[in-house]
């Protein structure tokens, strides 16, 4: 077996054994261990003697052996240090799997892996980093390349996230009903995160052989598997899924960033807009209405529409208003701009942007002049528009929107 | 979101970490000087410790430094440093990645020192919006 064919057993089933584990020992570090060398294990023997008929009950068991080993060499070696022979970590001796005891059994634990890597006592980035690690089966140096940073910097986030786990007791278990929205949405968030990381990415994950993007759709799913009934879940697999679609589009043969309003919409990927759109009217008339299906929904409505100015545009602008007051936001303020310019008129958008510009946060944020040019330009205002587009320019860190807006700056007559 | 933390800094001698070696804090109370190095060792090993710390270095005098402009016939020309005959001089980065600018500033801000210019910069990030 080739060294990508025993990859893509292990990112197909690590979270399965991790979840085995788990579930039976609280540690996530004793367990993660375990799992890393069940898979030495099987890098070691399946090419000698071929890959198990059941890999994931294989990989189960073997994790098991090494970490029922491990705690009691632990177990041992705590007895000699402490002359009270109690033992320090708040592991009961007692309760340790015995050498009779077979590897627990396997059932489907994404949601509560997902929940643990989620957990409330981490940062963002250690919940990001931990679940590419424990759910998605990623190498460190897969996460940290994905995320252009060294190894090390992303072994500091995933070392610091095992042992806040440790700190806060989290426990292998599902949430009580009062808790469990919340940390649904925290997984929900880490899984957009991941997208879009990766969507947003242009000439950068040339560079990189994992799509974050990618990952981001798989977790999704994972979640929505576990949960098809939750709406706001439901409804960001679909925001994903129409996103995704259009990344043929997104950037022309120079690796440039294209606007959505100049996409050639024929290199949409048409069978995952139809997912995404059956997914949401599936969602959409169950009443409970979050910015995810809102999101999602916008996303829909611009998947259906053949051309950017024969667009459905007061739509738009009504669930632009309806995000505003489920999620109010910059962003959201700047898109229902565009949205209301669009379909009223330029000086209707315009009037949104400029209360932004009271905000100095606002202020120095790119998109604020980037739209606000966009719609001085509809207006008839070009002489005004160019300024705003150099801002614009200067206040992105985006390399290939800073060339878009340049161009654009170029294309009014500024100086190149 | 990745940004670098520049110091500019003066130092009399050339010499890190820079405070030691800046008039302003020098002057401060030995009591304050420690407090202060003491707070500076918490928080690189709070940015080393939660993964937002991706690299840094001290560099050497700008005098060490070895500059290289094109000449008229488009030929490389060495000169010896510094590269600008101005007070402050870059004397060290830090490439740190966090979430949010907030976070950035927070952090640039307890970078900052008597006699210190403290430089946030975004890096450019290969990525960007469509809409």
């Amino acid at each position: 077996m080739t060294f990508h064919g025993l990859e893509d057993v292990w990112r197909r089933e690590s979270s399965h054994v991790l979840g085995a584990l788990l579930r039976r020992h609280g540690d996530y570090g004793d367990c993660e261990d375990a799992a890393q060398e069940a898979l030495l294990a099987a890098v070691d023997q399946w090419p000698r003697e071929g890959v198990p008929d059941n890999p994931r009950g294989w990989l189960i068991r073997v994790a098991w052996r090494r970490l029922v080993d491990r705690q009691r060499a632990r177990v041992a070696r705590e007895r000699r240090e402490l002359t009270d022979g109690r033992a320090e970590r708040g592991d009961d001796p007692a309760a340790l799997p015995g050498p009779g005891e077979h590897a627990p059994e396997d059932r489907d634990d994404s949601l509560r892996l997902l929940l643990m890597c989620c957990h409330q006592s981490l940062s963002r980035p250690s919940q990001v980093a931990l679940t590419l690690r424990a759910v998605a089966g990623l190498s460190v140096e897969q996460i940290a390349a994905a995320y252009l940073v060294p190894p090390r910097t992303m072994t500091q986030r995933l070392t610091r996230a095992r042992a806040a786990l440790r700190d806060a007791g989290a426990r292998f278990a599902m949430p009580t009903p009062d808790d469990l929205p919340a940390r649904v949405a925290a997984v929900l968030d880490v899984c957009h995160l991941v997208f879009n990381e990766g969507y947003t990415r242009t000439s950068g994950d040339r560079l990189v052989d994992t799509d974050l993007a990618e990952e981001g759709l798989r977790l999704t799913r994972l979640l929505h598997a576990a949960l098809p009934d939750h709406d706001e879940v439901t409804g960001a697999l679909a925001l994903m899924l129409l996103t995704h679609a259009r990344t043929a589009a997104r950037t022309d043969e120079a690796g440039d960033l294209v606007p959505l309003r100049d996409q050639d919409r024929r290199l949409w990927d048409r069978a995952m807009v139809a997912e995404g759109v059956a997914l949401l009217e599936r969602v959409l008339p169950r009443g409970h209405v979050g910015r995810y299906q809102l999101q999602a929904a916008i996303a829909a409505v611009h998947a259906e529409a053949p051309t950017w100015p024969d667009t459905d545009w007061p739509q738009i602008a009504l669930l632009y208003a309806m995000l505003h007051d489920v999620a109010p936001g910059p962003a959201v303020t700047l898109n229902r701009a565009v949205a209301v310019a669009m379909a009223r008129t330029p000086d209707d958008g315009l009037a949104l942007v400029d209360g932004l510009l009271d905000d100095p946060a606002m202020r120095r944020h790119h998109r604020t002049h980037a739209v606000r040019a966009h719609l001085l330009e509809m207006a008839g205002d070009p002489e005004a528009a160019l300024p705003a587009y150099r801002e614009a320019a200067r206040l992105t860190a985006s390399q290939p929107e800073q060339r878009y807006l340049n161009a654009q700056a170029e294309r009014l007559g500024g100086e190149g | 979101m990745k940004y670098v933390i520049l110091i500019h800094s003066n130092p009399q001698p050339w010499g890190h970490p820079t405070g030691d070696y800046v008039a302003e804090a020098q002057a401060l109370p030995a009591e304050q000087r420690a407090r202060m190095d003491h707070d500076f060792d918490l928080l690189l090993k709070e940015l080393h410790a939660n993964g937002e710390l991706v690299s840094g270095e001290a560099l050497g005098a700008p005098s060490a430094s070895r500059l290289y402009r094109w000449d008229a016939d488009r030929t490389p020309v060495a000169t010896d440093g510094p590269y600008s005959e101005s007070k402050e001089h870059l004397a060290g980065f830090f490439l740190i990645d966090v979430e949010t600018q907030e976070r950035a500033e927070e952090i640039a801000a307890r970078f900052s020192g008597p006699g210190e210019t403290i430089e946030l910069r975004p890096t450019m990030w290969p990525g960007g919006d469509e809409e």
